[in-house]
């Protein structure tokens, strides 16, 4: 009798606390930093939002439908620039168009600055590809310097104590 | 009455003239198609001007989209292994000659001003580098969209030339 009451007790802890426990693992925070394939990725639409990490030799992307892997070895070539994108952009910025009294012309005005990351890298059978992201301001190079630390290559190397000014950037498109 | 009859002759030989000119230039214009089973598109160089990274990233990767969407060849990227064995194989080789930046805000808040546009060279060659065919190809941002948008309106003239110049052989 006592034996079953211990069993009975010691399901009952373990349906109170696995809750807390299974949660923990499964919600893992994502990786990687919040960025958007502009295009280049295979199996990915162009103009896609993800994280962008480095992982394990592995330059990662990954979105809400798949994860799209590319070895930094075969990263030919990594080069950031910076850009920028309306404030209101979107659907929302598009419609800002029809907007009474030219508002959508001053809206215009009002922009936020982006790094972009453009890659080059070979597939298995030796096919050139390219890729571009855009990320917030001083990410470019962080992700940049992770990728070199992996095996990729740079055409453009990084300047030692010059990481997230923008005068640090190679070009200004 | 022969005068009558001498403009009826020139009335009939005008509108017989008006009538046909336009098949004749329609035929005359219509080239004809080489036959190619697969491109293979080579990196955009642009060893004269210098050209940002994305553009010529996006320039190669538009293009390729553009040329898989129409055309019905098989395309290889530069450096493909497979693209060695491809029969009929047409080499797309393209250079930047030109390259103007615009300015997105400048167009949006103006209209007219701060276009984009890139002037780039193409040229298909077989496999032998004999030259089949050439042209410039300009690819324009004037209004909406970002920069890169010049990139997308370049890919989708030159799969046009393409598809005007080549015909896909059989078993692509």
């Amino acid at each position: 009798m006592a034996r079953g009451i211990g069993r009975v007790l010691c399901v009952a802890l373990f349906m109170v606390v696995s809750p807390f426990v299974l949660p923990g693992d499964a919600q893992q925070p994502v990786a990687g930093t919040k960025v958007t394939q502009v295009t280049g990725l295979p199996g990915v639409k162009n103009k896609t939002g993800g994280h962008l990490g480095v992982d394990s030799g592995n330059l990662r992307f990954s979105h809400e439908e798949a994860k799209v892997d590319v070895a930094a070895s075969s990263v030919e070539d990594v080069i950031t620039g910076n850009d920028s994108q309306r404030l209101v952009h979107g659907t929302l910025g598009t419609l800002t168009m029809f907007a009474p009294y030219e508002s959508g012309r001053f809206l215009s005005l009002f922009r936020t600055k982006l790094d972009t990351l453009t890659i080059k890298y070979r597939d298995a059978d030796g096919g050139l590809h390219g890729a571009i992201f855009t990320m917030g301001v001083g990410k470019a190079e962080v992700l940049k310097k992770e990728m070199l630390a992996q095996g990729a290559h740079t055409s453009v190397p990084i300047e030692e104590g010059a990481t997230t000014t923008p005068a640090a950037k190679e070009q200004k498109p | 009455m022969t005068r009558i009859l001498g403009r009826g002759v020139a009335i009939f030989l005008v509108s017989f003239a008006a009538f046909t000119a336009p098949a004749l230039r329609a035929q005359e214009k219509q080239p004809v198609k080489m036959k190619a089973s697969a491109i293979r598109v080579a990196m955009i160089e642009s060893n004269e001007i210098k050209l940002p990274a994305e553009f010529q990233v996006s320039l190669y990767e538009d293009l390729i989209q553009q040329l898989q969407k129409k055309g019905g060849f098989h395309i290889y990227r530069e450096g493909d292994r497979n693209s060695e064995n491809a029969a009929d194989l047409v080499t797309l080789r393209t250079t930047v000659r030109g390259f103007k930046e615009g300015s997105e805000r400048l167009r949006q808040v103006t209209t007219v001003a701060g276009a984009t546009s890139i002037d780039v060279h193409c040229a298909f060659t077989d496999k032998d580098g004999k030259t089949l065919l050439e042209r410039d190809i300009k690819g324009n941002v004037r209004f909406f969209g970002g920069n890169l948008r010049a990139t997308y309106d370049f890919a989708k003239k030159t799969a046009q030339v393409v598809r005007d110049n080549f015909s896909p052989t059989a078993g692509t």
